[in-house]
């Protein structure tokens, strides 16, 4: 499991830049030696000469997508764990939560879009219910699991030094649920980021998935490859802010 | 472990809870969704609901009766387009998985690009994919193929990785050649991670096949989705929603069964 978590090697870092350098310039390469037309693959170069050109535009609407994604998010995350909570306070919901849960979550997240479109309209609500429902399932299943994993004999333990419902939660649940629970928020990043883009792209005032439309719609294929790249690049940010976020809460690991 | 492999043996939860029911569970489930109809159905008049909240359960199915054509090819059309992505992503996944697990270098080398591709919004892909392969099935099935790709190569090498290098020792000390090593010992114990992977995939692909179709397409339930939407009927949405819902447990449950056919000595978890 090394491989992928905790810190690379500083060999295996600059392996993994190598092959970044390799695919650009590859990249680059190909679309300028076979001449490729922009609607086809335009050059890196020209992309980020355009992302420069329309940075005020990206920016904005990058600030705007982030902004749909950090609030659902965090709502999103607060409906998860608050129903994983809620469960394991109160085990008879079990029987009955978990099966509705899933039934939700059966019907792809994105399908619901149409729907949550028409009820909260295309302004910045919609985007934000749409994150919150894609967000809250991973974290609630991640949540509870963690949750679940506790140990009979520590919650008796700590029983019988008269500990309550709520201090066991608390002090003991709580801290042995956060790993996992941490690992799916982590998940959840980048997948709330795109459910707010394809929200957008459906209908919206601004954002980037608006943009990418709207580039679409003008055949401007490198204003949609810069949207992409900022989309990427607002992804890679949100992401490494959690796992900072975790590794500073999770310091014991 | 970055992406989705810690949390994915908890996505099993939440799927064994839906597909594991023993032999008269059927029953159960059955009645269950009975249940669930007529809390519905007589919710939605009781307390005088409107179709705007939440439209009757017998209206949405009036509406699919009435022309079951578009239903019927909505769900074949997407249904193709979401087993062509899986089946390519799935074996692209596992090969690429194996490939890394073997060459080190080239791990290190293409992994990261993988990562952040991941970043990479599909549904902005998207239209380029379309633009790429113009507006087919095909199209489609690529960003079905994208999504689907990339969870299973990271819990392939996972698995792979889990294999207790003294067994693999003692293979070799018997004689045992690496393609051998690989399909009696490695692949084996990769497999119920590959499975974990497998049935997240499965509804990735989903996900891959129906926002394809919001690129510009004539069938499929992403199209009636957006009919629906752009017409404001909220029966058409519901229906197709239900639809949706049908296909996308069915495919997850073929997925278990067959994980549960292949991995009949149980994941570990």
């Amino acid at each position: 499991m090394s491989v992928l978590a905790g810190r690379p090697s500083s060999l295996a870092m600059q392996r993994g830049v190598v092959g970044g350098v390799l695919l650009v310039l590859l990249w680059e390469g190909v679309a300028r030696s076979l001449a490729l037309p922009s609607y086809v693959l335009p050059a890196v170069s020209d992309i980020f000469v355009s992302i420069w050109s329309t940075r005020a535009l990206l920016v904005e609407a990058a600030a705007y997508t982030l902004c749909e994604a950090v609030s659902g998010y965090l709502l999103g995350c607060a409906i998860g764990i608050g129903l994983a909570v809620a469960i394991t306070m109160l085990p008879v919901t079990r029987g009955f939560m978990l099966p509705a849960a899933t039934a939700v979550n059966s019907v792809p997240v994105v399908a619901y879009s149409p729907l949550i479109l028409l009820w909260f309209g295309i302004g910045i609500a919609s985007k934000i219910v749409m994150v919150a429902m894609a967000v809250s399932f991973t974290v609630f299943l991640s949540t509870l699991a963690g949750l679940d994993r506790v140990d009979r004999r520590s919650v008796d333990l700590m029983r019988s030094f008269g500990a309550g419902r709520f201090s066991i939660l608390w002090r003991l649940r709580l801290p042995t649920a956060l790993p996992l629970m941490l690992a799916g928020m982590r998940v959840s990043t980048v997948r709330g980021i795109l459910v707010a883009i394809v929200t957008e792209m459906l209908g919206a005032y601004d954002g980037l998935g608006w943009v990418i439309y709207q580039a679409v719609l003008k055949i401007d294929f490198i204003q949609v490859w810069s949207a992409i790249f900022v989309a990427s690049a607002a992804s890679l940010l949100f992401f490494g802010l959690l796992g900072v976020v975790e590794r500073r809460t999770l310091f014991w690991k | 472990m970055t992406f989705g492999s810690r949390a994915l043996p908890s996505l099993d939860r939440g799927g064994r809870a839906l597909t594991a029911f023993p032999a008269g569970g059927v029953l159960r489930l059955a009645f269950a969704l009975a249940a669930v109809a007529v809390v519905w159905e007589a919710s939605v008049v009781l307390f005088g609901i409107k179709p705007h909240s939440l439209p009757r359960l017998s209206s949405i199915f009036q509406a699919m009766l009435a022309t079951p054509r578009a239903y019927i090819d909505g769900f074949l059309r997407t249904l193709t387009e979401t087993l062509i992505g899986f089946a390519t992503g799935g074996a692209f996944g596992i090969l690429i998985g194996i490939a890394f697990f073997r060459l080190r270098t080239l791990r290190e080398m293409i992994f990261p690009v993988f990562v952040v591709s991941q970043t990479i919004p599909v549904i902005a892909f998207g239209a380029l994919v379309v633009l790429w392969f113009g507006n087919t099935l095909v199209a489609k099935a690529v960003i079905a193929f994208y999504l689907t790709f990339f969870p299973v190569t990271v819990n392939t090498l996972l698995g792979l990785e889990s294999v207790d290098p003294r067994q693999a020792a003692l293979l070799r000390s018997f004689g045992a050649s690496s393609r051998q090593l690989l399909l009696r010992l490695q692949l084996p114990t990769a497999l119920p991670q590959i499975f974990v992977a497998l049935r997240l995939a499965s509804s990735l692909s989903l996900v891959g096949a129906i926002v394809g179709e919001w690129f510009g397409d004539t069938t499929g339930l992403g199209v009636l989705l957006l009919q629906a939407m752009y017409n404001e009927n909220f029966v058409a949405i519901w229906a197709a929603l239900l639809v949706s819902a049908l296909l996308g447990t069915g495919f997850y449950a073929v997925v278990a069964v067959v994980e549960r056919r292949l991995v009949f000595w149980g994941a570990e978890q």
